[in-house]
């Protein structure tokens, strides 16, 4: 019992000395010498300066001086550190260690949590939390602060990883102390991210609502200082966050982009965090010039039994497999700034995979600097990240080079004070042994040999089991024995092993045998490295992506017959030229001196398909529907540049769509039109100086009429709740023209600029509507406010008010046959389009529907065989007449000399289901073909059949594998909820 | 009296509705797709009392009193078949009061499309539209959804309607990919050991039971077990249709056909070693796989029929099911010719429902159900009927949907082309 209570009493000791100034003290005080003399080590005082032999004096957890004279004074304590390497400690930009809050209690009752159960004057939505200072509930963790240690780390910036405003970071060391002493500066950097965390609200549900909850805060802090009516303790906070530098959570490469975006529009200091697929964007990512905060959790190859989990693996993945270890290496070859973070990374998987970095191709001293310099530098720590005078005492002691697999971090001193890590290898084993004549143990791989603590052989050799003996004490089982070790060097070599092998006779037979080094064996050279070419990343980063980039053709199409949707008509023999993009000349027997000649003969050439009505492309929630107004969201923050379907449908023919919100409120999004450039960036898909688009629905999705029976308590329920919606939208907006006009106290509001923008012909509705009451009644509204539909799209009852549509001047982008799937389009006909087409209605027939969008052509072909139009009108409806209500006419929609080259060759009447595409051009750049797609299609199979037999290897090799099955993108209907 | 005795006995014997063919009809000068993958240009066909008696590219026989219809230029088809739908069990996809193609519990194969069916869908007559003139109505969920039909588009009740109560379908349990867990795991074993149950339990039910109690499910599952009926196995996964070809080697003798859809890519070998027949769904789908070809979907029937594999198509849905011609107009763009085509919705879909000898082609001596149409049946672009015939029967051609098409067009006083 004594005894134990004296064990006790050792292990709480460390804790308790550092215990003084504020605290009271049970028993005599027991102050420390405070002065340490590391000698004799290999001191990196920062990446690129090496001392031999060098003494750093620590006085009082910080750095007195670091000396190759060795001279140590007489009042410090000595440690020898020969055959030692110190760092400087790793510091971690991005991490929660710590770091704990209680949630708000969460709605009990039914319904929808409308607005936060925050207490007290705090912001509206629970996603927002800029009042949050991370050191108001930070805590020392023993386990969390052991685990970072154990990878290197003495500081991290720790904070709340929960919302889509953080609050404000703390920088805090993992020394193991009350967290008084721990935390080293408050406020740091203030914290972001596009994910509301464990916020109850419905608001927002998508990526494209989190950024303009985001966007309309940063608004709602300027106007905050303006006004005095309202006190808002977290408007406040964020009037202090804006001020500091912000880490930004963004996740994949395209989210690194979006915060970019918005990083621009409020001029804010980001320091980006990202997921380390960074390299699939690289050069958008450098123009835009953050620095970034990037992990080294690679994916562990994936496990495949045949070939039927080969096929459940994507080939985005399959390659992120091969070059995730090289991301870091091609971003320092791109000259972009980034540190490192170990999130993600448990325990030895963080150094393991940062040496793996370090072989693919990222210099050693680059590496330490990601996790010292650099991250000292962007949060303004002049006292951290390298050795030096006057510098927190953090250094990290190895038993060699950090980045040699076999080297163990043996201990890890931090603000002076000394943590035991592990105690390394003492040991280790020659490169073979001699057991006769005949038989050599040659060692393969040196892995930990001794786990200090338990004396465990941690490796084995050549898989026999044996006996291990150190020093004359028996030890646990093991295969192999030392008995002999060669101290000249550190570690120590073993010289002789002896063991014993169970015969199949259950008999035993002992064997010595002697180190021997192995003349052909090279000594493993740290230094070879695995360069990667980035002829391997694919644009985009999916199947059909290519490493390089269509260009800009000029091209003579000879002999087609041409759908000019012009005056010209179908005209058969006919050429046309394209150059930079545009179109150049139309007509018979052209000629073109640089062209490339594509004979057309018995081919069709057309304006490639416009889709008025498209959801693909369109990442994380193409509904923002937990509110019944959401114009303040735009598509255009969300759109995915890596979605498969804008590959397929340019095989389909279409060259561009506009990108819709949902129809689950009455007022949605804001659309994002965008042409097919497959390959390139989001930003650049998107048709420049469009004007802008948005969202109107009506009818059973709005009034949530399918959701189930729980969803009855946001408004509107009835059509009747829906006009409501409309006529308060829109008054609200009148008024707050009026008042932006008169008052500079006026709050900023998103939501309602849209509507502004509406009502005075900057802003164009595309209303998804089908019975002819609530058509008639939003012309109606619209009158009363004095502006014009654009579009109703769907539009199935439209056929019912083609007069009242006509003499309203919308436009009908509709479906050709679809009906019967609710009830509100039980008297669909597929018969409308013809009718309203008749009546002089702008007709468009649209897809909303990833598959169907890619045979846009034969749905065109339904409307001749139900309406009997001819095929020139036909075919307008899937190409010039979406164009003109896009407002995108002038420059696509038709063949004319001085439009843009979105051309697609066919090979058949293209409203024939016979029809292929053959080639698809956009802006005179080729983006897909049947021969491009062919070599694509290669080039996929190869890849894959490659990387699955590299994983396989892999796998034989002994890495470790986990069972993957690769996420699909969903594929958007307009009604789906998210 | 007399005369009610005279259609009772049709009924009986050709299942053809109370008006039957009075006159014989000759149709002079079309393009004749016989839908067995052969054409004769400017042929004849001929048909009285419901059937076919002739076919040929002259003229052999004549009728004095038939009826002559000038299909110059005009393409004839037997009536297209329609498999895997549920039309006619849905009227209103989100009006719950309107479906009935699913029964609650697991194990269904006594529950019968037939009785539910309505011949009095307003969605039906758009089908019938396009040139279908037979439905295969299948119930849908469970393991076992439950006895499917074959039925007429044109009917005043189900008895009127049917064909054949042709199989029982059974959907193979498969693991969410996304969600693959140990309980999930345990679940679908139980369901492969319920399934192989219900088998040898239905195989033993021929014999006199101990209990001698009947049992609902166990007698319907005898039309299986005499190999009356055909046991349709739904698939989705290339894994799933291995084991449901294991599983029929393992349960034979029993007539079974696979029900699959853009995965049977991966074993096409499997299939065509199997000897199964085969129904693809929904042939106008997304490839599976992001790396799967882009054209895949269209291309999977005709991998499978340029093996030599059985194969028809089907199209799951409801209204959206009218397209079904479409479907198979595709599958001739990617690998087979249009009479190929042609055959996977007539002759090999009255082969796989077993009603080969008198569906699914023009041959004489078949049922007389055949449609005229101005140009290609299966593309949408001129696919027009002028004629449909259901046992030798002129079909109505008109429905909810072009009476309304007309009497807007009179509103506006444009013409309803």
């Amino acid at each position: 019992m004594r005894l134990l209570t004296l064990y006790a009493t050792i292990l709480l000791l460390p804790f308790a000395l550092k215990a003084q100034t504020t605290f009271n003290v049970n028993g005599p005080v027991n102050p420390l010498m405070e002065y340490t003399a590391y000698t004799h080590a290999t001191v990196f005082i920062n990446p690129n300066t090496v001392l031999n032999n060098a003494t750093i004096l620590v006085k009082q957890g910080k750095v007195e001086s670091v000396t190759t004279d060795g001279t140590v004074p007489k009042n410090a304590i000595e440690v020898n550190l020969r055959g030692k390497t110190v760092y400087p400690s790793f510091i971690d930009l991005y991490s929660n260690y710590g770091v704990n809050m209680p949630q708000p209690i969460k709605n009990k009752s039914f319904g929808e949590q409308f607005n936060s159960n925050k207490a007290g004057a705090y912001a509206w939505n629970e996603a927002l939390k800029p009042e949050v200072n991370a050191a108001a509930y930070f805590n020392y963790n023993q386990n969390e602060a052991s685990e970072l240690r154990s990878k290197g780390f003495a500081v991290v910036l720790t904070g709340l990883q929960d919302g889509i405003c953080r609050g404000t970071t703390s920088l805090v060391t993992t020394s193991q102390q009350e967290p008084h002493y721990n935390i080293l500066k408050n406020n740091v950097t203030s914290s972001f991210s596009f994910s509301k965390g464990t916020s109850a609200q419905p608001y927002p549900s998508s990526l494209m609502g989190s950024v303009a909850l985001l966007r309309q805060t940063y608004y709602d802090e300027i106007w905050y200082n303006k006004q005095e009516k309202e006190k808002n303790l977290s408007l406040v906070a964020f009037g202090n966050l804006v001020k500091l530098p912000a880490i930004f959570d963004a996740g994949n490469k395209q989210n690194v982009l979006r915060a970019a975006v918005i990083a621009k529009e409020f001029n804010a200091n980001y320091i980006i965090k990202t997921n380390g697929d960074d390299y699939q964007r690289l050069q958008e990512i450098k123009q835009n010039n953050f620095p970034l905060i990037v992990p080294v959790n690679f994916p562990k190859a994936y496990k495949i039994n045949d070939a039927f989990d080969a096929d459940l693996i994507s080939t985005s993945d399959l390659k992120h497999w091969e070059l995730a270890p090289a991301n870091l290496y091609f971003l320092w070859k791109n000259n972009i700034k980034f540190c490192i973070t170990s999130q993600g990374c448990k325990e030895q998987e963080f150094l393991n995979n940062l040496r793996k970095a370090v072989s693919y191709g990222l210099p050693k001293n680059e590496a330490l600097k990601a996790l010292t310099q650099t991250p000292a530098s962007l949060i303004g720590a002049s006292n951290l990240g390298e050795i030096k005078k006057d510098a927190l005492a953090n250094f990290i002691i190895c038993n060699g080079d950090l980045f040699d697999e076999e080297t163990d971090i043996l201990e890890m001193v931090i603000q002076g004070k000394r943590h035991t890590i592990s105690y390394g290898n003492s040991l280790k084993l020659a490169d073979e042994y001699k057991i006769n004549s005949n038989i050599t143990l040659i060692i393969k791989k040196q892995l930990a040999i001794i786990d200090a603590d338990t004396f465990k052989l941690k490796n084995s050799l050549q898989g026999a089991v044996a006996h291990f003996i150190l020093d004359g004490k028996s030890l646990i089982t093991y295969q192999a024995s030392a008995t002999l070790v060669d101290s000249s060097n550190y570690p120590y070599t073993i010289k002789k092993l002896t063991g014993f092998t169970k015969n199949t006779d259950k008999s035993i037979s002992l064997w010595d045998a002697n180190a021997s080094s192995n003349p052909n064996k090279k000594k493993e050279n740290n230094t070879t490295t695995k360069l990667l070419s980035d002829s391997l990343i694919w644009f985009p980063f999916n199947d059909f992506g290519s490493n390089t980039l269509a260009k800009q053709q000029k091209v003579l199409f000879k002999n087609a017959t041409v759908w000019t949707n012009e005056e010209l008509g179908i005209s058969s023999q006919t050429d046309v030229i394209i150059a930079d993009g545009k179109i150049t000349a139309v007509g018979k027997n052209l000629s073109c001196k640089d062209c490339e000649v594509i004979d057309a003969a018995g081919k069709h050439l057309t304006n490639g398909i416009i889709d008025e009505h498209s959801h693909i492309a369109i990442t994380h929630g193409v509904n923002e529907g937990t509110q019944a107004v959401t114009s303040e969201v735009r598509i255009g923050d969300a759109v995915n540049a890596d979605d498969i379907n804008i590959y397929r449908q340019l095989a389909g023919g279409v060259i561009a769509a506009q990108l819709l919100h949902g129809s689950a409120n009455p007022i949605g999004g804001q659309s994002a039109l965008i042409k097919l450039r497959w390959g390139l960036a989001p930003e650049k898909m998107k048709i420049e100086n469009a004007p802008g688009y948005i969202k109107f629905a009506l009818g059973e999705n709005v009034k949530q009429a399918n959701w189930g029976d729980g969803a009855t308590t946001r408004y509107p329920q009835t059509r009747m709740g829906v006009e409501q919606v409309f006529v308060d939208a829109f008054t609200r907006a009148k008024e707050y023209e009026q008042k932006l006009k008169t008052d500079k106290t006026t709050r900023k509001d998103l939501e309602l600029d849209a509507l502004v923008e509406i009502l005075n012909s900057k802003r164009f509705i595309t209303c998804h509507s089908y019975v002819q009451s609530e058509i008639n009644m939003l012309m109606h509204v619209a009158d009363t406010f004095g502006f014009r539909v654009n579009t109703f799209t769907h539009i199935l009852e439209g056929y019912k008010v083609a007069d009242k549509m006509k003499k309203h001047g919308v436009n009908a982008s509709t479906f050709a046959d679809w009906w019967a799937y609710k009830y509100e389009v039980i008297d669909a006909i597929p018969h409308n389009a013809a009718i309203l087409n008749r009546m002089g209605v702008t007709v468009a027939v649209n897809s909303d529907d990833a598959e169907m969008g890619r045979r846009l052509n034969q749905e065109a072909a339904k409307i001749i065989k139900y309406g009997n139009v001819s095929e020139e009108e036909a075919w307008k409806m899937v190409t010039l007449n979406p164009a003109k209500m896009l407002r995108i006419e002038n420059r696509t929609g038709s063949i004319k000399a001085g439009k843009d080259a979105d051309l697609v060759l066919w090979n058949n009447n293209p409203l024939s289901i016979y029809a292929k595409p053959e080639m698809t051009y956009v802006d005179g750049i080729c983006y897909y073909s049947l021969s491009k797609d062919e070599k694509l299609r290669k080039q996929v199979s190869q890849t894959r059949a490659k990387l699955i037999s590299d994983i396989l290897q892999a796998q034989k090799d002994g890495a470790e594998s986990q069972i993957h099955i690769s996420e699909l993108e969903p594929n958007y209907h307009c009604q789906d909820e998210e | 009296m007399k005369n009610n005795i005279f259609t009772t006995l049709l009924l009986l014997i050709s299942f053809s509705s109370i008006k039957a063919q009075q006159i014989p009809v000759i149709i002079v000068g079309g393009t004749v797709h016989i839908g067995n993958g052969k054409i004769i240009n400017n042929g004849y066909v001929a048909f009285d009392s419901g059937m076919f008696v002739f076919v040929d590219s002259v003229m052999r026989n004549s009728y004095k009193n038939a009826t002559i219809i000038d299909a110059k230029g005009k393409h004839i088809y037997p009536g297209l078949f329609l498999l895997n739908t549920y039309l006619g069990l849905n009227e209103i996809d989100a009006v719950r009061a309107t479906r009935d193609y699913q029964e609650t519990g697991e194990i269904n194969p006594n529950v019968r499309a037939l009785i539910a069916y309505n011949t009095d869908s307003r969605v039906v007559p758009t089908a019938k539209f396009n040139g279908i003139t037979y439905l295969q109505v299948v119930p849908q969920g469970g393991l076992v959804s439950g006895t499917s039909c074959v039925v007429k588009t044109e009917a005043y009740n189900w008895e009127d309607a049917v064909v054949n109560e042709d199989g029982i379908h059974m959907n193979w349990p498969e693991v969410n990919h996304y969600q693959k867990n140990e309980e999930q795991q345990k679940r679908l074993a139980d369901q492969l050991v319920s399934l192989n149950t219900l088998i040898a339990e239905a195989r033993q039910y021929q014999y006199k039971s101990v209990t001698n109690k009947t049992n609902l499910r166990l007698q319907a599952m005898q039309a299986i077990i005499n190999q009356t009926r055909v046991l349709y196995v739904h698939a989705q996964s290339a894994k799933a249709i291995l084991e449901t070809i294991e599983f029929i080697k393992q349960n034979q003798p029993l007539k079974a056909v696979i029900v699959t859809g853009s995965n049977a890519h991966l074993v096409i070998d499997e299939l065509k070693t199997a000897n199964i027949p085969v129904i693809i769904n929904l042939i106008h789908s997304l490839p599976n796989r992001n790396h799967h070809d882009i054209d895949q979907p269209f291309k999977t029937v005709a991998q499978l029929f340029n093996k030599g594999v059985t194969v028809s198509i089907g199209f799951s849905g409801s209204w959206e099911s009218r397209n079904v011609m479409y479907t198979a107009g595709t599958c001739a763009a990617y690998g087979i010719n249009k009479e190929q085509a042609l055959q996977l919705i007539t002759e090999n879909a009255a082969k796989i429902t077993g009603n080969q000898q008198q569906l699914g082609t023009i041959e004489a001596g078949k049922n007389a159900t055949l449609i005229i149409s101005e140009g290609d049946v299966l593309d949408m672009k001129e696919s027009k009927l002028t004629h449909l015939f259901i046992n030798g029967e002129t079909c109505d051609l008109e429905n909810s949907q072009t009476e309304l098409y007309k009497k807007y067009s009179k509103r506006y006083g444009i013409e309803a082309k």
